[in-house]
């Protein structure tokens, strides 16, 4: 027999803790928070390129050790983590490059040599971007990127 | 001056990436919060919604080794959780619709989708604070009633059903 839902209507403290009308307008706080977080986005070219460092090793003791499941993990997780961050830091086009990357490597457990050269193609990629500073949403490229990785990774699979 | 004011909340950043939490330490300090804390992982994490008692939890779900939605779990159902009801932003690159469902059935209040942006994590905020769904416990889960009904009061959009 199916558990009977139980309800529970808890006081929403924050409603009364935050007044509604005392502060900035929204356009004024959403400002200020990109002002404050100018210098970090500054910054973020210099993290993400470590982590390209990382998945460049990845990448290459995965082919060193003809294809370890390990190291597949490893990409997929410093992959997920750049997909997550680029955007967030303005570089759309690194965010877009790491999700074909994750989408291709999610639950993969072996790659054939193909294989591994589309992940060198992402990994060429997000350098290209950075080399170039392509910054902000670049809709035409951020397209074409799509097609042309999706592509790909359909047809190797 | 005429939004929300957030100078009195306190807020709990959870991710494994130290960028991402600075970042999301900026925009909450530009919004006006002063309390920010920031914990690495899910175990760290639970610690600290213990010790300073956030209003508000935004967290990561992947942070090998350990995971978001273990904290969620925590903070909804472990005995020690000081705040059942604690509200928790899932922030995450993970956007498929599955893993939003498994999110949501293991209690968070909301979701956001990474990349994030400045005007995004505002917007889910103020969605947080004037969140009044009821709390539900069935089965294994507890948590904010996952049914979307009679929630009418909180589309902000343009109304194009009305009338139809």
């Amino acid at each position: 027999m199916a558990d009977t839902p139980q309800k529970f209507d808890p006081p929403n403290r924050l409603s009364k803790k935050v007044s509604k009308t005392s502060g900035p307008t929204p356009e004024k706080a959403i400002l200020r928070a990109l002002n404050a977080a100018e210098d970090l986005i500054d910054s973020y070219q210099g993290w993400a390129v470590d982590d390209l460092a990382k998945l460049w090793k990845a990448y290459e003791d995965h082919r060193a050790e003809s294809g370890s499941a390990k190291e597949l993990l490893t990409m997929f997780e410093i992959a997920h983590g750049i997909r997550g961050e680029g955007g967030s830091f303005g570089f759309h086009l690194i965010s877009t490059i790491g999700d074909s990357l994750c989408k291709f490597l999610e639950g993969k457990k072996k790659l054939s040599a193909v294989g591994s050269e589309v992940i060198k193609v992402h990994i060429l990629a997000m350098r290209a971007v950075f080399r170039q500073n392509l910054k902000g949403p670049q809709p035409s490229m951020d397209r074409e990127l799509r097609k042309l990785l999706g592509l790909l990774r359909q047809r190797v699979g | 001056m005429s939004g929300y004011d957030f100078e009195t909340l306190k807020v709990l950043v959870v991710d494994d990436s130290r960028p991402m939490r600075s970042l999301i330490n900026s925009f909450l300090m530009g919004f006006g919060v002063r309390d920010t804390y920031e914990a690495a992982d899910a175990n760290e994490a639970f610690e600290a919604v213990k010790s300073v008692s956030p209003d508000i939890v935004i967290t990561d779900w992947r942070m090998p080794p350990t995971d978001g939605l273990d904290l969620v779990k925590n903070i909804r159902m472990d005995l020690d959780s000081p705040n059942p009801y604690l509200p928790i932003i899932m922030l995450t690159g993970f956007t498929e619709l599955h893993r939003v469902k498994q999110a949501r059935d293991a209690g968070v209040t909301a979701f956001l989708a990474k990349p994030i942006s400045a005007a995004a994590l505002y917007r889910r905020l103020c969605t947080v604070i004037d969140d009044q769904r009821p709390f539900v416990r069935v089965g294994k889960f507890f948590g904010p009633d996952r049914r979307a009904k009679n929630r009418s009061d909180q589309y902000m959009g343009v109304e194009r059903r009305r009338g139809v």
